[in-house]
């Protein structure tokens, strides 16, 4: 070491640089006093309007730029689809975009849009089907023709359609490349069935059995005012927009109303089902239903799981898997609610062969344990002040906030639940934590779906590990009793004979 | 419906009408220099995007400290005299000693290992597994103080800060004409982003600054080496722009990175960061007066420590010859035809503009005749980019089935011919000036798209150009296309680059298979275990998300041991993979970023 310049030296260059700075300033960012973040959620009904046929229309004005937006939501989809035509809402909501119109071929169409500078789409997705339009306000009325073509006299261009199922049939090859691809798969078909559009799949013969007949009939079934809401956006006047709108529904005769969403009515068999694949990592995913979106307790449940293992590396499932025991890069927990119907409760996590049983063991600790004993204060704070930072955000953009509100009324939320979630929120106690586990979480009636080296994963850690009680096998779940399921070929998802 | 489409007159009408917004944000200006676009918005709720922008980038670089701009970008990062450190005091004696040990590491270098290597003994001066016996202790004594300030320092404390409060998509950019810093606040928190911005730019600690010199060299490296194309098209863009300083890579070139002084480092952030250079920008829900009390506190204390920053001096020449440049790498083939076209700001700016978008898109010329009519290419695209001091503009193409990447180029000559000989129809040509008009608002829709057209207008001149741009595009006549395409696409004056698929493949790239072997026997099983959920779960990041990634991996690179490097190196090269990915289909924001 040479020569270094002396301590008193560097402390007259320091208080020489902060006397720069205003006296006023706080010395450090956490001294800072920051004023309460004050949002009052909108109501619905402050934008909600509704057309003689009896569509709604929620609008939200905002003249910034001469720009319009107009989605379009339907009642319908897949779920309305039979299921030896599996996959069709996804290639009939696509070819209705990109197949032309009963006028124009698709390439005029393109070029007509191209040329009125409009952003357009249409879908079909598993319940609700949609189409939407971005455009300047003075070409609305152009755009908005032709945007209303497509949606009711699309041409399904036979070319086009031949490109798209080609690309689809492509995709397929590759369908058990991905461990996690064919556990979701797989654990679809246990907990929802294979005819349920939850648990289905598409496959080769479903979607060569399509014919651009059956897409039609599917179109006239969804695509009509019965089934329609409406969101605007962006530079209209309100009477105005509702007077073009109402005269656009003119000729547009009301179908039947879609079905209701059909419930599910697969009952599964809880334990653990395997699925032999040869790769150095496994895929767990430990799952049994869950509870309806808009149940009484679905506050309590939120919470319970973001400390369960539901919000990263603040979560349990998480910290332990992961963090502490380094068995696994992703762990977590999630509820995957349902209107209609209970949803899913999930906890996953990908790890080594070995430590299969392990891991397992450790999510089901966690699980008992916020069953058994509450969660301390300081967890459920940090939850609690997160949901509710994070509140303002369902609202960022009046687009955002149309489209939720549209979902709202279709699936029927109550007028209050956004006024009142935060104080929800804010009430969660740790006795309410405990009984959402109680009630919430049953390991008992869990699938347990494993994807990998069958016979290694059975045989657990034995061998590898010294700690003894560390030491776990599968044999520990469920009585040691398992299903082996049958591998599928990736196209006809046909079990193949193995050996 | 089909005849009103037709009536040209109704759609002009609209465009003109459609172009008659203003962007006008509020200008606040410091007595020290320091200007604001302040733009109040209640479009997005409860929130802001700030930050400030410098107008210096590569360009204002000279040869031997290329890069410098970008890897003070970096430094910015790492905390303050007072914010990254438990012991304000020792942190800075252990700066000013590591000063002093980088000095004489330098100074060795330059005479003895640069003569090494003139002479042929080593191939690469700054090489640590060169290192002479004085080298080698030097290297030790500065280890030693790195741990020991290791110790007190505070890793990441600038990200922390603003996580914990709220804030979102903190990230920043260096191009070759500007440095631009960012982040997404709540509307509660504005004074902490100026508390934090003005801290940095009152005395950055330049801390961690060797440990960072080898984040920039592995940045370099994933971004020239792990991509496909970096490090070729590094050399095309150099032998293209000639004498202009456009010629230096962004991040710099390798001797350069290892070779900048402190006081060098310090010497370009008093210059280019001082208060009169720099401009902030506010976007979003928040209270102008508030905003300005704000400023006020914060940033007019700031001082102008040093002499305005000298102008750029060194424009390019014109090229009098085609340029030719083939090169192999792991990638698809392809080609590049590159023009000298005009700055930013030119009155035939908004010409370039206009080709560009006729040529491209699905119903326009290039997909159309060569991806369609011919079937000679599998993608086809042009871009025009008009930079402060100079402009290019460039037809790329991937071919298809047999054809070859000189059909393709033979393809875009006609198509220049096209442009030259015939005149644009009306209605093609009013298709690119609604489109043009529609995309202009639909750009500002948004607040951090909104800021960076702000910043970045302003930092090349001055945000008028948002107002200006989409009026000179509406005024473009087909006979304005025909004489630019004429004026600047000579046939005799183009620079072509040839990229062909090196024959044995993945050279370039990390397998996973060497991974593996890098790694010590008793980790690899458990490692290599996790590496493919890993991978699968970067599939499913943002763009954002990766580069926070990215910086993540960076931040903590010091600390890996050294049986892990390899596959650090291959984590950051799969993340940087799937954000080029990204960035390549237009979903980054900040175009020329390279943080």
């Amino acid at each position: 070491m040479r020569t270094f310049f002396t301590t008193a030296l560097v402390a007259a260059s320091l208080s020489a640089t902060s006397l720069t700075m205003a006296a006023d300033r706080p010395s450090h960012p956490s001294d800072i006093q920051f004023s309460e973040l004050n949002f009052t959620p909108p109501m619905a009904s402050d934008f909600r309007h509704e057309l003689s046929n009896g569509v709604p229309v929620f609008i939200a004005e905002s003249h910034e730029f001469p720009l319009i937006t107009i989605r379009f939501s339907f009642r319908g989809g897949e779920y309305m689809v039979p299921v030896e035509r599996t996959g069709m809402s996804g290639l009939t909501g696509g070819l209705m975009r990109s197949g032309g119109t009963a006028s124009m071929t698709p390439d005029k169409l393109d070029e007509e849009f191209d040329f009125l500078a409009a952003n357009v789409s249409a879908n079909i997705g598993d319940t609700t089907a949609g189409a939407s339009l971005n455009c300047l306000t003075s070409n609305l009325d152009q755009a908005f023709g032709l945007f209303m073509e497509m949606i009711q006299n699309p041409r399904f261009d036979e070319d086009r359609f031949e490109i798209r199922r080609g690309q689809i049939l492509e995709s397929f090859e590759s369908r058990n490349d991905a461990g996690i691809g064919i556990a979701i798969r797989e654990l679809g078909y246990l907990m929802w069935g294979d005819e349920h559009f939850e648990g289905r799949q598409p496959t080769r013969e479903t979607i060569e059995s399509i014919t651009i007949d059956d897409m039609k009939a599917l179109h006239a079934k969804i695509f009509h005012p019965g089934n329609l809401m409406i969101a605007v956006t962006g530079d209209v006047d309100q009477g105005e927009i509702l007077a073009f709108l109402e005269e656009s529904m003119n000729s547009w005769s009301v179908g039947d109303i879609s079905p209701e969403i059909p419930q599910p009515v697969q009952a599964y068999e809880p334990g653990v089902y395997y699925y032999e694949k040869d790769q150095p990592q496994v895929q767990v995913l430990i799952a049994h239903r869950g509870i309806e979106r808009d149940d009484a307790d679905a506050v309590d449940v939120e919470v319970m799981n973001q400390i369960l293992g539901g919000s990263g590396f603040t979560s349990r499932i998480t910290n332990t898997v992961r963090t502490q025991e380094g068995l696994a890069y992703t762990a977590g927990s999630v509820f995957s609610n349902r209107v209609d119907y209970p949803g899913m409760f999930m906890s996953y996590f990908f790890t080594k062969t070995a430590t299969t049983a392990l891991a397992t063991r450790l999510v089901f600790g966690e699980i008992d344990k916020i069953q058994t004993e509450e969660a301390t204060t300081e967890e459920i704070e940090i939850i609690q002040n997160s949901l509710v930072e994070t509140f303002p955000r369902n609202f960022e953009s009046k687009g955002a906030m149309m489209g939720l509100f549209m979902s709202d009324e279709r699936t029927g939320r109550p007028d209050d639940y956004w006024q009142t979630y935060r104080d929800k929120v804010r009430a969660v106690s740790a006795s309410d934590v405990q009984e959402a586990a109680l009630e919430y979480l049953n390991p008992a009636s869990a699938v347990i779906m494993v994807v990998g080296p069958v016979d290694e994963i059975k045989a657990g850690n034995a061998e590898s590990e010294a700690d003894a009680n560390r030491i776990s096998t599968m044999v520990e779940f469920f009585g040691g009793k398992s299903t082996v399921l049958p591998e599928r070929d990736p196209e006809s998802l046909k079990p193949v004979d193995s050996e | 419906m089909r005849t009103a489409l037709l009536t040209a007159g109704a759609i002009l009408a609209t465009s003109s009408m459609a172009i008659a917004q203003q962007v006008e944000p509020i200008e606040y200006t410091l007595d020290n220099g320091m200007h604001f676009l302040l733009m109040p918005r209640d479009e997005q709720p409860n929130i802001i995007t700030a930050g400030w922008i410098s107008p210096v980038g590569s360009v204002n670089e000279r040869p031997g400290i290329t890069g410098v701009s970008h890897l003070l970008e970096h430094l910015l990062f790492k905390g303050t005299d007072n914010l990254g450190t438990s012991d304000a005091v020792a942190d800075k004696q252990f700066r000013d000693d590591l000063t002093v040990i980088r000095e004489q590491m330098r100074a060795h270098t330059l005479d003895v290992q640069y003569k090494r290597f003139y002479e042929g003994e080593i191939d690469n001066p700054w090489d640590p597994v060169h290192d002479t016996d004085e080298l080698r202790d030097l290297r030790a004594q500065m280890t030693v103080l790195q741990d020991e300030q290791g110790a007190i320092t505070i890793k990441n404390e600038f990200d922390k800060v603003y996580t914990g409060n709220g804030g979102s998509g903190m990230n920043a950019g260096t191009s070759n004409d500007f440095t631009v810093f960012y982040i997404n606040v709540p509307s509660n928190k504005l004074e902490l982003w100026a508390w934090m911005e003005s801290d940095r730019l009152d005395n950055p600690s330049l801390r961690e600054l060797d440990a960072e010199r080898f984040v920039v060299i592995e940045e370099r490296r994933q971004r020239l080496e792990a991509t496909a194309t970096g490090k070729l098209d590094e050399q095309f863009d150099s032998m293209f722009w000639v004498a202009s300083p456009y010629n230096f890579p962004v991040i710099g070139w390798m001797s350069d990175l290892m070779a900048y002084t402190e006081d060098e480092i310090r010497e370009y952030f008093e210059t280019y960061y001082q208060p009169a250079n720099l401009t902030g920008v506010i976007v979003g829900d928040f209270d102008v007066d508030e905003a300005k009390q704000l400023i006020d506190s914060y940033f007019g204390p700031l001082e102008n420590k040093r002499a305005a920053a000298a102008p750029m001096v060194t424009h390019s020449v014109p090229l009098l010859g085609q340029l030719r440049y083939t090169g192999e790498c792991d990638c698809q083939d392809q080609v590049e035809a590159r023009y000298r076209s005009v700055a930013f700001g030119h009155p035939d700016e908004a010409a370039f503009d206009v080709i560009s978008s006729l040529l491209n898109g699905r119903t326009g010329r290039l997909y159309k005749a060569l991806v369609e009519d011919q079937e000679i290419a599998a993608s086809a695209r042009s871009s025009h980019r008009a930079q402060k001091y100079a402009g290019s503009f460039s037809f790329s193409a991937t071919p298809k089935g047999d054809a070859s990447l000189e059909d393709l180029e033979i393809a875009w000559l006609e198509q220049i011919d096209l442009l030259k000989s015939e005149l644009v129809s009306e209605r093609e040509l009013q298709k690119i000036k609604n489109q043009a008009a529609a995309d202009t608002f639909r750009g500002l829709q948004d607040n951090s798209s909104l800021f960076f057209q702000l910043a970045i207008t302003e930092a090349y001149g001055s945000y008028e150009y948002l107002n200006e741009m989409p009026r000179a595009v509406q005024a473009v006549t087909a006979e304005d296309i025909q004489r630019v395409a004429n004026e600047y696409f000579a046939s005799d004056t183009r620079a072509v680059s040839m990229y062909t698929r090196k024959a044995g493949g993945e050279v370039a790239l990390i397998t996973i298979e060497e991974v593996e072997a890098s790694l010590p026997e008793e980790m690899a099983a458990m490692i290599m275990s996790q590496i493919e959920p890993q991978l699968a779960q970067l599939d499913t990041l943002s763009a954002q998300e990766l580069a926070e990634g990215l910086a993540e991996i960076e931040a903590q690179s010091e600390m890996v041991p050294p049986p892990m490097k390899k596959l650090m190196e291959f984590m950051k090269q799969e993340m940087q993979i799937r954000l080029d990915a990204i960035e390549s289909n237009g979903a980054d924001a900040s175009e020329g970023g390279d943080e």
